[in-house]
Formats: C-alpha cells, structure tokens, sequence
C-alpha cells in the first residue's frame, strides 16, 4: 500500500466517522502512521513538508495541524522509529526525519493494523464502501 | 517568495521563545515551520510582524505552549508503559518469592531468609512506589491522589517495620510506632472522610473502613508500649520456661538428726 492510498483510507473512514468536520482525536489517532508511512516512502523529510504533502496528497482534506504534528515526531523519535538530521538554511535549522531500521519494520505493522481496523469497523458499522 | 532576513529569523526565533517554548529540538522545528509558512505566503508590502503573529496563531487554540505540553504528555506516555511493566514484573516477582521462601521456610531450608527479605524490599521499595506513580497519573482528582499516596506510604512502612522486626533492627520500634500513628491518624481518616462524601463509595469506605480501624487495633494489641516487643517477651518466657524444665529438681531431704550431727 502506498502513501497516497493509506491517506485516501484514511481519508475515506474519517468521512465516514465525521461527516466531513474531521475531529482532531480521530487524526491524532492515525498520525503516526501517516508519518511513518509517508516518510518510508520519502526517505526523509522536514515538518512543513510533511504537512504539504498530506495536503496535497487529500487534496486539502486532511490538514495535520503543527499542533499535533510536532508532538507526533518528537515521540517517534523518542521511541527510536526515526533518525534526524540537520541543515542549515541560512540562519536557521532544519531538522529532517528518516525511519529507522525499527521504524521501517515499525511502519509495516502501523498500516496493516490501521487498514485491518478500518475494514473492521467498516463491517462492524455495515458502511457499504463505493467501488470503482 | 519571500526571503527572510537575519534580523527577522531572530525575531520570530524570540517569539517563539517568549510564548513559552522550552524544548530547543521544538524551537527549531517551530522555527523553521514558520519561516517556510512566511516564505511562501507573505507578499510584497504585507506587514512582517503582523503576518509573523498571525502565522504564529494558527498553530495553537488558546497559547503556543500546547505544543510543548502535548510534546511531553506524549513522551511520558511512553515511559507510562515502561512503568507499568516494570511494575507488573516487580510485582511477579515479589510474589515468587513470597511463594518459594514460605515453602523453604516450611521445609527450614536456609534459603527462606534471604528470598523473604528480597520478596519484602522488592515488594515495598519496588512495586509499590510504582504502583503509586501509575494510579496518580490515572486518577485526576487531587484528594483521590493524596489517599493514594498515603496508602503507599503506610503500605512501605508496615512492609519495613515488619522486616525490622524480623531482622531484630533496632529501629524497628519508632518505624512500628510510626506506622501504625500515620495509619490511624492520618491515612484512615483521610480515606473515611473522602470516601463517604461520594455516594457510589459511601457503603465500601464504611466497610473498608472499619476492616482497617479492626486490622490496626489489632496490630495495636500486639505493640508492647514498654519497649520489649512481643515477640520478644515470648522468647523471653519460653526460654524461662525451658530452663526451667531442663534443671533438675534436686530435693534437699533434711535428716531428723541434723541437730545431733551438728
């Protein structure tokens, strides 16, 4: 499954759950894993490009707030999931994010778990799904 | 695009900053979050300042250091578990040993003594410090927390005193004394007076309560305020006692004629 859709999944069970108006606690829920995911498929990347990239994967649908996000990254490196690096643009730093070997075999895990849940709950709410 | 200057870099790094970010890794994701935002999106004539504080607003619902405290909430959450774990085995392993030093000490194998004396450290220093730590971060009313605590606390005293007592320490007094003075005092009616406020708890704290006034009474009857403890006076009189029964009984006869002798 790749990034694009693992967020289109994602996208479609939190318009199931939330007629649209996402709520923050069922984003903050799959965050992790739309991060992993994106940057096992990115190779590495910095926050704001990680939040232009959500955005324009859904196409503005799903907007992870720096809020949310910044807290998300910090614990995945707490927890060993992803290697930093540094650069200097200018006079500031950037700080870009890679998975770590742990986080690759880390992320595999996230995703089928995250798309075993959303067919489980697909079927436990019996939400018909469009096919195409 | 817009390019920053040195000037404004420093001056968005500062409000950062003032608005109460700690964290030095977040400083600089936040940092460099904004400039980008700033980069792409501030025109030709738009206010810096303003649009910096502007841009800066969206990242919080009522202040900046949400992020800093979601930031730590989620990596204590991490250490939650770890807690939590290292609980569950501290506590398996107490029980272990409580288990096999009793079946040792049944079967008076020299064993007995030092896996008790593990069981009980292990138990009170270990497990229920712990145990503390992981209930207060599940409960959230402050007074819940205190009896918490204060349970614990006459909870690793009794598990001390008892080792003491055992051990023949010669603090074993005061840390009983101790004990059972918090226990009566302070946790048992702390823990009255909370729980019968609430309804839901009202028969279990009268229950419970009465259990531990009993338990500690009991426990009371067994103090020799004199300072000999009880186990003590009952070697003491079952020494006696065996001196007494292992002397033999010599019977002085005195002859009729002891007079005569003289």
């Amino acid at each position: 499954m790749n990034t694009n859709a693992l967020l289109n999944y994602v996208y479609l069970f939190l318009t199931l759950f939330s007629h649209m108006n996402y709520s923050s606690e069922l984003i903050k829920g799959t965050l992790k894993t739309i991060v992993l995911k994106l940057l096992a498929d990115n190779k590495k990347m910095y926050g704001y490009e990680i939040t232009q990239k959500v955005k324009e994967l859904t196409g503005e649908k799903i907007q992870i707030t720096e809020g949310a996000l910044y807290p998300t990254l910090h614990s995945l490196e707490n927890d060993g999931l992803v290697t930093t690096e540094t650069e200097y643009i200018g006079k500031r730093i950037r700080k870009y994010y890679s998975l770590s070997a742990t986080g690759k075999t880390k992320t595999q895990e996230k995703v089928s778990e995250l798309a075993d849940f959303i067919s489980t709950m697909t079927f436990l709410l019996g939400i018909k799904t469009k096919t195409a | 695009m817009y390019c920053l200057t040195n000037r404004e870099i420093e001056y968005i790094f500062n409000e950062i900053k003032s608005n109460g970010i700690e964290i030095e890794d977040l400083q600089l994701n936040l940092l460099d979050h904004i400039c980008c935002l700033i980069e792409q999106n501030l025109r030709d004539g738009d206010d810096f300042e303003s649009f910096c504080k502007k841009t800066l607003r969206q990242f919080y619902k009522n202040e900046l250091l949400e992020i800093e405290e979601e930031t730590i909430q989620l990596l204590i959450f991490k250490n939650y578990y770890v807690m939590k774990k290292v609980m569950i085995i501290s506590g398996t392993l107490s029980v272990a040993a409580f288990i096999t030093g009793s079946i040792c000490k049944i079967l008076h194998l020299q064993l007995a003594a030092p896996l008790l004396f593990l069981a009980i450290i292990n138990f009170s220093l270990v497990f229920l410090p712990l145990l503390l730590i992981v209930k207060i971060r599940e409960i959230n009313a402050n007074r819940d927390k205190l009896i918490i605590a204060l349970g614990t606390i006459v909870g690793i005293l009794y598990c001390l005193s008892m080792l003491s007592l055992v051990m023949h320490w010669t603090m074993k007094g005061p840390i009983w004394l101790i004990t059972l003075a918090i226990a009566f005092f302070i946790f048992i009616p702390a823990y009255f007076f909370t729980g019968i406020r609430k309804p839901q708890t009202k028969g279990n704290t009268i229950i419970a309560s009465i259990l531990m006034v009993a338990v500690t009474g009991i426990q009371f009857t067994l103090t020799d305020l004199r300072g000999k403890t009880s186990d003590q006076t009952s070697a003491t009189l079952g020494n006696e006692a065996l001196v007494e029964k292992s002397q033999p009984k010599i019977k002085i006869t005195i002859p009729a004629n002891w007079k005569t002798i003289k």
